[in-house]
C-alpha cells in the first residue's frame, strides 16, 4: 500500500546528499558539542512516556553528535507540561546545549491560545521529531469489523477519554469528521485507564498510542477482544495527513476511511481541525525543540546526526520493540508542516474553540 | 514453577544485584526518613544510577527502595510527628502521640513489624498476579473505584474527633484544597487564579508537609529542648513483639485491605491506610484512645500503606497502568531496560517476575531489621535541642517541596499550608480530616462522573459496589447495636472519663481561635462565590465540601464568639511564644524570593542556630557550614537548582 515509495527514497537521498555537503565542510560541526553537556527538558514526570522516549535516544544522541556530548534527561513537570515550556521559553539560551522535548499536550494549549501558555512554540526550532502513532480499536461486541461498520453498530459506542484539549483531541476530531455517533466519556486519568475500562467492557471504541498498542493491545486483538480498525495516519509528501502509519501499513488512515465512507477527499475547516491537531499529535508526536534563534549551524548538526541514527543498526533493531519502529524526522521533513499546523487559520482555531467549549464543556 | 522461583532466587543471588538492592534499601531509608521526600524522591534519585547497572540489578536497586520507604518513614513519623509521606499520616498521631508518652520504641516496633508483613503480602499477592491479582483488576470497575473512594471518607470521619463541627468543617476544606486545578469532568479550572502552577492542583507531598511538619517544626524550635519530655527509652523491643503477636489478625487484615487499595488507581495507599486505620478503630473495643497514642492505629495503618506500595505492581506490570507515581517511575524503567509490560511479559518471562517477587520480600524483611537497628541512633537525636535538628530538616522540607516543579509556587505553596497547619494546630483542630479530604476528593469526583456517564444510576445495583457498600453500612450498624446495649447495661457506670489533661486538651488562645474561624469563613464564602461560575459537571464536588463547610465555618465563627463573651479573653502562651518563630520562617521564605535559596539559607543558619538554639559563634560556623554544603549537595544529588532570586541571581559554583 506503500504509493508514494519513490518520493521517500528520492527523499532520503536527498538527506544523504545535504549529510554529505554538511560532512564536506567541517567548519564547525567535528567536535562542536565536545564536552558539553546537552540539557533536555522534559516536561513530565519521571516515567512517563515522553521520558522512556526521551531515555531511549539519550545514547544515540551521545553516540552520532558530533564531539559526544553527555546527554542529561531533566523532568520539569507541572500544568500538564506548560510549566515545563515557560521554564523553557525563559531560560533556555539558542546555543544547542538546551532542548526541549515534548508532546501535543505542549501544543494544544499553544494552538487554543490559552493564558497560561508564556511560549511561542512556532517560533521555536524544531531538530528532529519521533512520530508517535495511533490505533483506535473496537470492541467485537459492536460486531464492527471495518471502518464501514463505525456508522452502523449493534450497540451504542461508548469512548473513555482523558479530556477533550488533551491527546484525545484529534481523535474526537476525527469522529467529528466521520460524523460518527459516538458517546464521549471523558475524565480518565491517562490511556492505561482507559484502556482498562475497555477491558473490563465498559467502553467499546478507544485508541492506544503505538508503544502501548504493542504492548497491550496486539494481545487482545490475537486473542479476539479487540479489532483494530484504523490509525490517525503520516503526513506525506505533500504535508497532507493522508498517508498511512508506517508502523501500521495493514489499517487505513482516517484520510481513507473518509475517502471510502464520502466518495471524496476530506476538505473543509473539520478537516483541516484535524488535520492540524492530528499532524502534531502523531506525526511529530514527539518532538525536540531548540530556542528561537538557534543558528542554522546546530540545525545542520542535528539534521546529519538524526540521519546518522536512522541508518544504525543498533537503533533499527532496538527501536522497534520501543517506539514502534519508526525513524526519526530530521528538521528538513519536520519544520515546514509543523510550523503550519502550529498556526493554524483563525478559522480554524475559531472551529477548534467553539467546539471544545460548546461539545466538550471546556473553558477557554 | 518451582523451578522459575528457584531460578530467579539464583539470579537475584548474584553479588551485583544484592549490593543493587541493598543500595536501593538503603536510600529508600534515608529518603523515607527524611519529611516530605519520600518515594518519589528516592525512586527519581536512584533512576540515573541504574542506567549503569544490568537490568535485573538496576530493577533490584529500585524494588529496594519502594519496599523500605514505608517501613522507614514510621521513625520520622513517630519521632516527629511529621508523616514521612502521606500515607502515613495516622501513624504520626498515634505515633507520636505514644513517643510523647515515652512509648516510642512500641510505637516504632511495631510499626516496622506490621509494615514488614504489609510488604510480604504484597510480595505474595505479586506472585499470583495472573491467576488471581489480574482477573481482581479487572473486577473492579469504575463504580467499585468510587466506591472505595467512598469507604476511605467515611472511614476517615470516623475518626474525626470529638468536637464533629472542627472535624467535618476540617474535612471540607480538605476538600476544597482537593478540587483545586482542572476538574475531570468538564475542563473547567478552579481556583487556579491564573497561575499555571495551580491547574495540577497542589502536590499532594506539599500539602502533607505544609499541614503537618511545618507546624511541627515551628512548635519544636520555640519550646527549645528536645523532641520527647523525657528520655526514650530504645532497644527494649519485647513489648512491641507481644503487642504485635496480639494485633497480628488486625495486621493481616489491614495488609488485605493494602493490596486492594494497590489495585485502585490514583486512591492507592492514601485511602487504603486511612481505611485500615478506620478498620482498627471500629475493630477495636475501647476507642477512647484513638487520637492520644493507640498502638492498633500504627499497626493497622503501616501493615496497609506497605501493602499498597507493593501491590501498586499488579497493574503496574500487567496492564502498564501504576497505581501510585513510585510504581509510575517504576514501569518507566521497565521499559527503558526493554521489558513491556503486559500479560505476556509476565507469563514469558516468569523468571523476572519472581525476581521481583524475591526482591520486595527479601528488601520488606531486612529493611525492617535494618530499622531496628538504626533506631537506638536515631532516638538519641530527640534528646537534642530541636533548633539543631531544624535547620537541615527545614531545608530538606525545602528541597523536597521544590522537586514537586522547581518553581517558585512550591515554596509559597509550602508556606501557606504552613500557616493553615499551624493556625490548626495551635486552635486545636484536627489536621488529618483534612488530608484525607484533600487526598479523596479528586478519585472521588473522577469515578462518580466516569461511573454515571458510562452506567447511568444501574451502577448502584452491581454486586462490587453493594460488597463494598456493605463495609460503611455493617460496622455502622454493629456500632448502633454496640452503642445501644452499652447505654441500657451502665447508664449510670460512666466513671473517670476525664483523661489527665495534656497539653492537647488545655484552652486555646482565644485570638487564634477566632483568626482561625475568620478565615475559615472568609475561605469557604469566597470559594462559593467562585463556585457559582463553573459548569455543572465541574460544580458537583466542590459544593459537597464547600456549602456543608461555608455553614459549618459560619457556626464555628458565631460559636467563637459567644464563646469570647462568655469566658473572656484566654492567652495561651505557647502559641505566643511561636509566634517570632513563624515570622521568622516566612522571612526566609520571602528572603528566598528576593535573593535566592543560596543567599537566604546562610540567613536562616545564623537565626536559627545563634538566636534560636544559642549555639557559640565558632560552633555554629562550623556546623552551619556542614549543613548549608550538605543542603547545595542535596540540590546537586536531585539534579535540580536551588530557587533564584528575584532581585539578586547568584551563580551556582558549578
Amino acid at each position: 500500500m506503500f504509493t508514494n515509495t519513490p518520493t521517500l527514497k528520492t527523499l532520503s537521498a536527498a538527506v544523504l546528499v545535504t549529510a554529505g555537503s554538511i560532512a564536506a565542510s567541517p567548519a564547525i560541526a567535528d567536535d562542536f558539542y565536545e564536552g558539553k553537556t546537552i540539557e533536555m527538558v522534559v516536561p513530565f514526570g519521571e516515567g512517563g512516556a515522553t521520558y522512556v522516549a526521551a531515555q531511549f535516544l539519550r545514547p544515540f544522541l551521545e553516540k552520532h553528535l558530533p564531539g559526544n556530548p553527555r546527554v542529561d534527561v531533566q523532568t520539569r513537570p507541572g500544568g500538564g507540561s506548560i510549566l515545563g515550556a515557560n521554564w523553557f521559553e525563559q531560560n533556555a539560551e539558542p546555543d544547542g546545549e538546551t532542548i526541549l522535548f515534548t508532546t501535543s499536550s505542549t501544543s494544544n494549549p499553544y494552538v487554543l491560545d490559552m493564558e497560561e501558555v508564556e511560549y511561542d512554540l512556532a517560533a521555536m526550532r524544531p531538530a528532529y521529531s519521533l512520530p508517535f502513532g495511533a490505533v483506535i480499536y473496537v470492541s467485537p461486541n459492536t460486531g464492527i469489523d471495518s471502518p464501514a461498520g463505525l456508522l452502523e453498530p449493534d450497540m451504542p459506542l461508548i469512548y473513555g477519554g482523558i479530556a477533550a484539549a488533551a491527546s484525545d483531541l484529534p481523535t474526537l476530531l476525527a469522529f467529528e469528521l466521520l460524523d460518527l455517533d459516538i458517546q464521549t466519556v471523558l475524565g480518565f486519568d491517562g490511556r492505561g485507564p482507559a484502556r482498562l475500562a475497555f477491558e473490563r467492557g465498559e467502553t467499546n471504541i478507544d485508541f492506544q498510542f503505538t508503544p502501548a498498542y504493542m504492548s497491550q493491545v496486539v494481545d487482545m486483538v490475537e486473542a479476539g477482544t479487540a479489532v483494530p480498525i484504523m490509525t490517525g495516519g503520516s503526513v506525506g509528501e505533500d504535508g497532507v495527513l493522508s498517508q498511512r502509519d508506517t508502523a501500521f501499513p495493514d489499517y487505513p488512515s482516517v484520510y481513507e476511511v473518509y475517502e471510502e465512507l464520502n466518495g471524496e477527499a476530506p476538505s473543509g475547516v473539520e478537516w483541516d481541525a484535524f488535520q492540524s491537531t492530528g499532524a502534531v499529535t502523531f506525526n511529530y508526536g514527539l518532538t525536540a525543540y531548540l530556542p528561537e534563534g538557534t543558528p542554522d549551524e546546530i540545525l545542520e548538526i542535528f539534521e546529519a546526526t538524526i540521519a546518522a541514527i536512522n541508518e544504525d543498526p543498533e537503533y533499527q533493531q532496538q527501536s522497534q520493540d520501543a517506539v514502534g519502529g519508526y525513524s526519526l524526522l530530521p528538521a528538513s521533513e519536520v519544520t515546514e508542516s509543523l510550523s503550519e499546523a502550529l498556526q493554524p487559520s483563525d478559522e480554524v482555531r475559531e472551529h477548534l474553540r467553539t467546539l471544545l467549549s460548546e461539545e466538550y464543556d471546556v473553558d477557554l | 514453577m518451582l523451578e522459575n522461583i528457584t531460578t530467579a532466587l539464583s539470579i537475584l543471588f548474584e553479588p551485583m544485584r544484592l549490593l543493587a538492592l541493598f543500595a536501593g534499601m538503603l536510600a529508600g531509608m534515608v529518603f523515607g526518613m527524611l519529611p516530605g521526600l519520600g518515594g518519589v524522591a528516592a525512586v527519581s534519585i536512584l533512576l540515573p544510577f541504574i542506567y549503569l547497572m544490568d537490568s535485573y540489578a538496576g530493577l533490584a536497586m529500585l524494588l529496594g527502595a519502594i519496599s523500605v520507604i514505608y517501613t522507614a518513614d514510621t521513625i520520622t513519623s513517630v519521632l516527629l510527628g511529621a508523616p514521612g509521606s502521606p500515607a502515613s499520616a495516622p501513624t504520626a498521631i498515634e505515633g507520636h502521640a505514644l513517643a510523647k508518652q515515652g512509648k516510642a520504641s512500641l510505637a516504632l516496633g511495631v510499626g516496622f513489624l506490621a509494615s514488614m508483613i504489609g510488604g510480604l503480602f504484597g510480595a505474595l499477592i505479586l506472585s499470583v498476579a495472573i491467576p488471581i491479582a489480574g482477573p481482581l483488576v479487572l473486577a473492579l470497575g469504575t463504580p467499585e473505584l468510587f466506591m472505595f473512594a467512598l469507604v476511605g471518607l467515611c472511614f476517615a470521619a470516623s475518626m474525626v474527633g470529638k468536637d464533629i463541627a472542627v472535624g467535618l468543617a476540617a474535612a471540607c476544606f480538605g476538600i476544597l484544597l482537593g478540587v483545586v486545578g482542572a476538574a475531570p469532568a468538564a475542563a473547567n479550572y478552579r481556583f487556579i487564579f491564573g497561575q499555571p502552577y495551580l491547574m495540577d492542583g497542589l502536590p499532594l507531598p506539599i500539602v502533607a508537609l505544609g499541614l503537618f511538619a511545618v507546624a511541627e517544626l515551628i512548635g519544636m524550635v520555640a519550646s527549645g529542648g528536645g523532641i520527647a519530655g523525657k528520655p526514650m527509652a530504645m532497644g527494649k523491643w519485647g513489648e512491641s513483639f507481644r503487642e504485635f503477636w496480639r494485633s497480628r489478625w488486625l495486621i493481616v487484615r489491614a495488609s488485605i485491605i493494602g493490596i486492594f487499595g494497590g489495585f485502585v488507581p490514583a486512591v492507592g495507599a492514601s485511602a487504603s491506610t486511612w481505611i485500615a486505620y478506620g478498620h482498627a478503630m471500629s475493630s477495636t473495643k475501647d476507642k477512647r484512645r484513638f487520637g492520644k497514642g493507640e498502638i492498633r492505629g500504627v499497626a493497622g495503618a503501616e501493615g496497609a500503606n506497605n501493602a499498597t506500595v507493593i501491590s501498586d505492581l499488579v497493574p503496574t506490570m500487567l496492564f502498564s497502568v501504576p497505581g501510585g507515581p513510585a510504581a509510575a517511575i517504576f514501569l518507566g524503567a521497565l521499559f527503558s531496560f526493554g521489558f513491556y509490560p503486559g500479560p505476556r511479559m509476565v507469563s514469558e518471562t516468569p523468571d523476572l517476575m519472581y525476581m521481583i517477587v524475591w526482591s520486595v520480600a527479601l528488601a520488606s524483611v531486612m529493611g525492617a531489621a535494618l530499622c531496628f537497628a538504626v533506631t537506638p541512633y536515631l532516638a538519641r537525636l530527640t534528646r537534642i535541642n530541636f533548633a539543631l535538628i531544624a535547620a537541615p530538616l527545614l531545608l530538606i522540607m525545602v528541597a523536597g517541596a521544590y522537586q514537586g516543579t522547581q518553581t517558585f509556587g512550591d515554596i509559597l505553596a509550602l508556606l501557606v499550608l504552613g500557616v493553615i497547619g499551624w493556625l490548626m494546630k495551635n486552635a486545636g483542630w484536627p489536621r488529618a480530616p483534612v488530608l484525607v479530604g484533600f487526598v479523596l476528593a479528586t478519585p472521588m469526583e473522577q469515578y462518580f462522573w466516569l461511573t454515571t456517564q458510562i452506567h447511568g444510576f444501574a451502577w448502584l445495583t452491581r454486586p462490587g459496589v453493594l460488597i463494598i457498600a456493605s463495609l460503611i453500612v455493617v460496622p455502622m450498624l454493629l456500632n448502633l447495636v454496640r452503642r445501644w446495649r452499652a447505654s441500657k447495661a451502665s447508664a449510670a457506670a460512666n466513671p473517670a472519663d476525664t483523661q489527665p489533661a495534656s497539653d492537647d486538651d488545655a484552652p486555646r488562645d482565644s485570638t487564634i481561635l477566632l483568626l482561625a474561624s475568620a478565615l475559615l469563613l472568609i475561605a469557604f464564602a469566597y470559594a462559593c462565590y467562585e463556585m457559582m461560575g463553573f459548569r455543572s459537571n465541574a460544580r458537583l464536588m466542590p459544593a459537597v465540601g464547600i456549602v456543608p463547610g461555608l455553614l459549618l465555618s459560619a457556626y464555628i465563627f458565631g460559636r467563637q464568639l459567644y464563646r469570647l463573651r462568655q469566658r473572656g479573653q484566654i492567652v495561651h502562651l505557647g502559641s505566643r511564644q511561636e509566634l517570632p518563630v513563624l515570622a521568622g520562617i516566612l522571612a526566609y521564605g520571602v528572603a528566598m524570593w528576593l535573593i535566592g535559596f543560596s543567599l537566604a539559607t546562610p540567613l536562616l543558619l545564623a537565626w536559627l542556630l545563634l538566636r534560636c538554639a544559642r549555639m557559640r559563634l565558632a560552633s555554629a560556623v562550623i556546623y552551619g557550614v556542614i549543613v548549608y554544603a550538605t543542603a547545595q549537595g542535596m540540590f546537586a544529588l536531585m539534579r535540580l537548582t536551588p530557587p533564584v532570586g528575584s532581585w539578586i541571581n547568584l551563580p551556582m559554583p558549578w
